[in-house]
């Protein structure tokens, strides 16, 4: 476990730790605390025998039970034995340690006793949740864990919280909607805030949409002004067009290496005036409206861009210069432009990388790629979208007439156990949201169906919304996500939809237009960052938070924090309120002249190190370096990395290192103590 | 729809497309026009275009090389279509023919300087179109009241008095050989050629009864095969500098082809620069710089001082 140690934990913080080891009391005295959980352990062992057990037990001079030692109460009780009973080590019965061992850490040292002075014997989840059917077995088991922890307890060594300084710096890596206020949030509190973002400009996939829901709010006018408060707030700099190649260090300093990729436009003389796109002959497919239109060789991907600086694509370009040309006194326009390599100092990272969407192709019966007027929701918010390629108007690829009728497929790839499991969460609202916007526009003049499995409407103002599509005269179908088939015309290029209703009736609609709501999908990136700092992924893709009810902005590395749709799908106000948190969390760090971890970190013994580098190969986190000691080369442990998992420990042969609170004096004493059971009986 | 990037090949064409959602982008290469003379895939900015030698079967005649485009790396930039003499290439937008590299002056129009006088012509004009050897001259009669004819030999001597006869030259598809120049009724047709150059064959290299050069010459008599020492020699006054021939010519050296210089409408542009580089040679484009650079040198002058200076053009 790594975490910050809690202010109340620390006593006299050491700067560099010592190597000789403490005294350890010969008999120290020992409370037990069972703990009764409710019924969730009293009701399944006998907590009076289990009590009685432990004051049996060598050293043990107090034990007790009660309901939630955790509450305020039980905590004060704990408390007040330690007080008046003397006790030098103290042991609570009761649940995993990972949710209450900070509590109860806490708890001791504000009775004066070092935290890592306290055990956890987890009498729960390991004993009464998974042997519910027989009390008489639990008890006895319960007594094994007691017994391993009370042995541990009086070998415990006193430890010390490390101290690392904090740089008051903060990278956001990915401008969306989520970064964005991530950036602004952290600029506001005065820190300095490095937004590193992978194209040209920041906005992310808000950008690109026309409406936002439920409100019919126009996405770019809303998000405009905030890419241009990031653009020009004097504590944000935006690094576009750049990749992360290496993120070293730890909480409060982490190094980055970024690349930025030539624009072959210099930032600095780029004025944004756009003399140079008019002047450039060359067109090519444009990302930004999803290769439905074209910009050119020298171009922003859309006006609203931020940073407002050209880039030339040297795929299409053919160096005519007639861009230098036009540019004339500016100078902007470098052909010779290298990628440059930069290296930042950050205290802490807000990841908010976003998500990519997926190219339903593969998927046959949708049609897609093969049927011309088939479309992806994206594609068609550039259809509807009056800066988009077609002005706004909604018209097909086969022959570039308005449809008379329009299907939305929900779940394309979503809720699919052959692609992604998982539902997107926001292709309802925008599938109401375009059905709400062809019938304001077109009225009558077409015909709108929706074939859903189950409509998804459950946030603010969602659900009115979804009443309003339907008062519209939108056509709601609810069929099988089974069995779903789309085959076209191939004289007219008009197509039906064949599906099956819940009831297994075959229903056919002919439509002029089809749009599917393809599933949102993780980065391509994620995998890439994800090795790169170190933070794991879920089966899906998604960035995997450290508890995901009340810490899903914090990411198991100390200082990287999540924000947005990298983190699981979400819809942009609840992107915009986990940027927020993420900054918040970020600033907790920032703030903080220096940071102070557990000091459950792995320590080499220098005089026997043989320098083999065994441990090296084992340690996963990149946490362990090669140093120069003496006249030797000695292993080194990076504290900030370090996530005390002991495998460099077990792994080396020299027995060089050890992991605070698992030795193998603690460690041994526990096998002991089962053992010792194994010999009675 | 994701990107319908499409290539099509048939025995007559090959045709490339991005087939956008407001926009078509078409690049046609029509095999009737192609001569397989490397000038597309050599000014080629994306080096897109790859010339593919057919293999020689003994004792057949040798057959010109086939183009072929690569649909990755074509960015539908139309200077292929601005530069090859016999107009095979095409590109059109939403079915338009549009060359945007032109229009914004970032690669030239060739300047083919093709005069018709049709005051001129003596006797029958079929012979005109006999003359170019690439069929693109069309010669038709209409009586003076405007009624197309289809036969002279069919009208009165009054009548053959008010026929009015007129030549049409498709401009587009015309390497200007000046075949028809010379062929024609003296003053019919006067081309000026806009490929120059200089064309060899060292004969004593030539393997003995090869005509492959020859075979493939798109121009009648830029190529003939002499009498005396049965070897293919060649008349400059009608090549075009294509350098067809070089490529299908089994021995190394045995033809030398040296593009000098370009007619084209004046243009600043390093894309052209580059093409012109590849089709000639870096001393051509060094020239053409040098006269860029007094042209305008002279312009500005003229402009400040308001007198005209006389043009230095090497």
């Amino acid at each position: 476990m790594y975490r910050e140690a809690s202010a109340e934990m620390v006593g006299t913080v050491r700067k560099t730790r010592k190597r000789g080891r403490i005294k350890v009391q010969k008999r120290p005295r020992i409370g037990v605390f069972v703990c009764q959980c409710g019924s969730a352990i009293s009701s399944l062992l006998n907590v009076e025998a289990l009590t009685q057990y432990a004051r049996t037990l060598p050293n043990v001079t107090y034990a007790e039970n009660m309901n939630y030692p955790c509450s305020h109460q039980g905590q004060e009780r704990i408390k007040a034995a330690v007080k008046a009973k003397k006790l030098e080590r103290v042991v609570v019965a009761g649940c995993s340690p990972r949710l209450y061992e900070p509590t109860f850490q806490s708890c001791v040292s504000q009775a004066n006793l070092n935290p890592w002075l306290f055990e956890m014997a987890n009498i729960r989840e390991l004993d009464t949740y998974c042997h519910q059917a027989s009390p008489k077995e639990t008890t006895e088991k319960a007594k094994d864990i007691v017994r391993m922890a009370v042995a541990k307890a009086r070998v415990l060594e006193p430890l010390q919280p490390i101290e690392l300084p904090v740089t008051k710096r903060v990278m956001v890596v990915g401008g969306g909607i989520a970064g964005i206020n991530g950036a602004l949030d952290l600029a506001d509190m005065g820190f300095k805030v490095y937004v590193v973002e992978k194209t040209e400009t920041i906005g992310g996939y808000m950008a690109l949409l026309d409406k936002t829901f439920p409100t019919l709010d126009c996405s770019i006018c809303i998000e405009g002004p905030k890419m241009v408060d990031v653009g020009r707030h004097p504590n944000i700099e935006i690094i576009s067009f750049a990749d992360i190649l290496k993120v070293d260090g730890s909480v409060g300093n982490f190094r980055v290496r970024i690349r930025k990729n030539p624009r072959y436009v210099i930032a600095a003389n780029c004025t944004g005036c756009g003399e140079c796109k008019d002047a450039c002959p060359i067109e090519y497919p444009n990302y930004a409206d999803m290769y439905l239109g074209v910009r050119k060789a020298i171009s922003v991907p859309y006006g609203q861009a931020v940073p407002l600086i050209y880039t030339i694509n040297r795929d299409y370009c053919i160096e005519c210069y007639k861009c230098v040309d036009a540019c004339g006194a500016r100078e902007a326009i470098n052909f010779d432009q290298k990628p440059e390599e930069i290296e930042l100092n950050v205290g802490a990272i807000v990841l908010s990388i976003g998500y990519d969407m997926y190219n339903p192709k593969d998927l046959e019966w949708t049609s897609y790629g093969k049927s011309l007027n088939v479309f992806t929701a994206l594609e068609f918010e550039r259809l509807i979208l009056a800066a988009g390629p077609t002005a706004g108007k909604v018209v097909r690829a086969s022959d570039g007439q308005k449809p008379h009728s329009i299907a939305f497929i929900q779940c394309v790839g979503s809720r699919d156990l052959s692609r992604y499991e998982y539902c997107s969460s926001f292709c309802c609202m925008y599938t109401l949201k375009h059905s709400v916007m062809l019938k304001e526009k077109y009225k009558d003049a077409v015909d709108v169906y929706v074939f859903f499995n189950d409509m998804r409407s459950n946030f603010k103002g969602y659900e009115e919304f979804y009443n309003r599509a339907q008062k519209s005269g939108v056509k709601f179908i609810r069929t099988k996500l089974e069995n779903r088939r789309i085959t076209e015309d191939p004289k007219t290029n008009n197509l039906t939809v064949n599906v099956e209703t819940e009831d297994n009736e075959p229903v056919s609609v002919n439509v002029e237009m089809v749009v599917l709501a393809n599933a949102a999908i993780p980065a391509s990136t994620a995998p890439e960052l994800a090795k790169i700092l170190n933070v794991p992924l879920n089966k899906d893709g998604f960035f995997i938070e450290c508890q995901p009810k009340i810490r899903p902005t914090d990411t198991d590395v100390p200082g990287i924090f999540l924000a947005g749709a990298c983190q699981g799908l979400k819809d942009i106000p609840y992107s915009v309120a986990q940027g927020s948190a993420a900054a918040a969390q970020a600033a907790s760090v920032l703030r903080k002249d220096s940071w102070l971890v557990e000091p459950l970190v792995a320590e080499v013994n220098a005089d026997l190190c043989s320098g083999c580098k065994v441990c090296m190969s084992a340690c996963s986190y990149n946490a362990i370096r090669m140093e120069k000691s003496g006249d030797k080369e000695t292993a080194r442990i990076v504290e900030g990395l370090c996530r005390g998992c002991g495998v460099c420990s077990s792994a080396c042969p020299m027995d060089a290192i050890k992991m605070p609170n698992y030795s193998d004096r603690q460690i041994t004493a526990q096998i002991g103590a089962v053992m010792q059971k194994e010999a009675e009986t | 729809m994701p990107l319908r990037a499409m290539k099509r090949e048939t025995g007559e064409a090959l045709t490339l497309e991005w087939a956008l959602h407001v926009n078509d982008y078409k690049l046609t290469h029509d095999r009737k026009y192609c001569v397989g003379c490397q000038i597309c895939s050599l000014a080629c900015p994306k080096e897109a275009i790859r010339v593919e030698k057919q293999p020689k079967i003994t004792g057949q005649k040798a057959e010109k090389p086939k183009i072929d485009v690569d649909l990755a790396k074509c960015n539908f930039c139309g200077i292929c279509d601005a530069i090859c003499p016999y107009g095979a290439m095409r590109l059109t937008v939403d079915g338009k023919h549009a060359l945007s590299v032109v229009e914004k002056e970032s690669f030239p129009r060739l300047i083919r300087d093709i005069q018709v006088s049709p005051a001129r012509l003596q006797g029958d004009a079929r012979e005109c179109e006999d003359a170019c050897p690439l069929g693109l001259i069309k010669a038709s009669w209409h009586t003076a009241d405007g009624r197309f004819v289809e036969n002279l030999s069919g009208l009165t001597e009054a009548e053959k008095q008010g026929v009015h006869v007129q030549v049409d030259v498709d401009v587009e598809h015309c390497p200007c050989c000046r075949e028809c120049e010379f062929k024609c009724s003296e003053g019919l047709i006067q081309v000026g050629k806009f490929l120059s150059g200089k064309i060899d064959i060292h004969t004593e290299k030539c393997p003995e009864g090869c005509t492959d050069c020859l075979g493939v010459c798109p121009i009648k008599d830029a190529l003939y095969l002499s009498n005396t020492d049965n070897k293919v020699h060649v008349n400059e006054t009608f090549c075009v500098y294509c350098g067809a021939c070089k490529l299908v010519c089994p021995v190394n050296d045995a033809l030398e082809l040296k593009r000098t210089s370009i007619r084209h409408t004046a243009i600043r542009s390093g894309a052209w620069n580059k093409a012109l580089e590849r089709l000639t040679s870096s001393v051509e484009v060094a020239k053409e710089l040098k006269s860029k650079r007094s042209l305008k040198a002279a312009q500005s002058v003229k402009k400040r001082v308001g007198m005209k200076v006389t043009q230095n053009v090497p």
